[in-house]
């Protein structure tokens, strides 16, 4: 039973993202398959070089290039979105991938849900 | 509106058990409202709730302290005594519940906290919760905010 | 009732930036209930076959949409029950 979760909000203006990856690296502590997708503002989590600290956050680039040490299978993000925030490949955190949006991607997952 | 015997054999069997998840805050959404409506007809349907799961804003729904006006619903009270009279477990997030101040005694008494506020029957525990129902035959449905 | 593969629950109103993410992810088998303030899209013209998209009575009666989408299409909370359970799967966006 696999499952994908989607994350569409940016990183540190809330804490959607953060709450998205928990259930994510929940599912991999339990063996379970689990695939990330960015999407929408979303892509923004994967973007190189973020230092949080003066806004008094954690960054979430360690956490998300650890991601598949945890058992997360993939990062997922959305070629359109990532073209409408200036992302590259080059500029995307390594392991993530620029994939299509559409219902041949969610329909490769058993269950797919957002944290919020 | 129901399935009739034909439709059932011909497609997959109808999911008969449904896990709520719900992440929209009581008046900042109206997901705990839709999720409750929506709760009822589970049942009215003959079908099971396995558990319903708070989580993000969520967990707001199981604070024992909200006091709308009296003309207005009591969605944490309604909540509550839904769970109650059919038996279904309530489990709000520990992260998300302690992050918001959602804590129930053993919590405030770890945290040295000066007061605990999670509304019965609700309990606390971990993500584990939502994997087992997310990993189980049951269908799962979340309640967001809306926009 | 209409055999559906994946049933979309949307509760985004249309500029929402979900809306239109929802909407790209809908497969030619799929259904579309739209609830909450998702069910002021009936105002407009959806690209979605229009067997597969519904919307949740109660909140098209409390926005005053009710006029707005053919009788077939408002359905209940036990309707909605129903579609749920027997679409082979669920998003709720």
């Amino acid at each position: 039973m696999s499952t994908l979760i989607i994350i569409d909000q940016p990183p540190y203006g809330s804490w959607d993202g953060r709450e998205a990856l928990d259930m994510a690296f929940s599912l991999a502590a339990f063996d379970q398959p689990v695939s990330l997708l960015f999407c929408g503002a979303g892509v923004n989590w994967l973007r190189k070089g973020q230092d949080a600290a003066k806004v008094q956050q954690k960054s979430i680039e360690r956490n998300l290039a650890a991601a598949p040490i945890f058992g997360v299978e993939v990062l997922l993000a959305d070629s359109d979105a990532c073209g409408r925030y200036g992302l590259a490949e080059t500029d995307l955190l390594e392991h993530a991938i620029i994939t299509d949006f559409g219902p041949e991607l969610t329909a490769r997952f058993d269950h797919v849900a957002f944290a919020g | 509106m129901s399935s009739s015997l034909s439709e059932q054999t011909k497609t997959p069997a109808a999911a008969g058990v449904f896990t709520l998840v719900i992440t929209g805050a009581p008046y900042s959404s109206q997901a705990p409202q839709t999720a409750l409506q929506f709760a009822h007809a589970v049942l009215a349907a003959g079908k099971r709730i396995d558990r319903v799961f708070l989580y993000g804003d969520g967990v707001h729904l199981a604070s024992s302290l909200s006091a709308p006006p009296s003309d207005e619903l009591n969605l944490s009270e309604a909540w509550a005594g839904f769970l109650t009279e059919n038996r279904i477990p309530g489990v709000a997030c520990i992260a998300s519940a302690l992050r918001r101040g959602l804590v129930n005694e053993p919590e405030m008494q770890r945290y040295e906290l000066p007061a605990s506020n999670l509304r019965a029957p609700f309990e606390i525990a971990g993500l584990g919760e939502w994997v087992d129902s997310a990993t189980s035959e049951s269908r799962v449905l979340y309640f967001h905010k809306g926009g | 009732m209409i055999a559906l593969k994946t049933l979309h629950i949307l509760n985004k109103p249309p500029e929402h930036s979900r809306f239109s993410l929802c909407l790209a992810a809908i497969g030619p088998e799929d259904g579309l209930l739209l609830t909450e303030n998702g069910t002021l899209a009936v105002t407009q013209r959806l690209a979605i076959n229009q067997e597969r998209c519904f919307a949740l009575a109660p909140d098209l009666e409390a926005r005053g949409l009710t006029s707005h989408i053919g009788s077939e299409q408002a359905v209940s909370f036990e309707e909605m029950v129903g579609l749920a359970a027997s679409a082979a799967n669920v998003i709720s966006w």
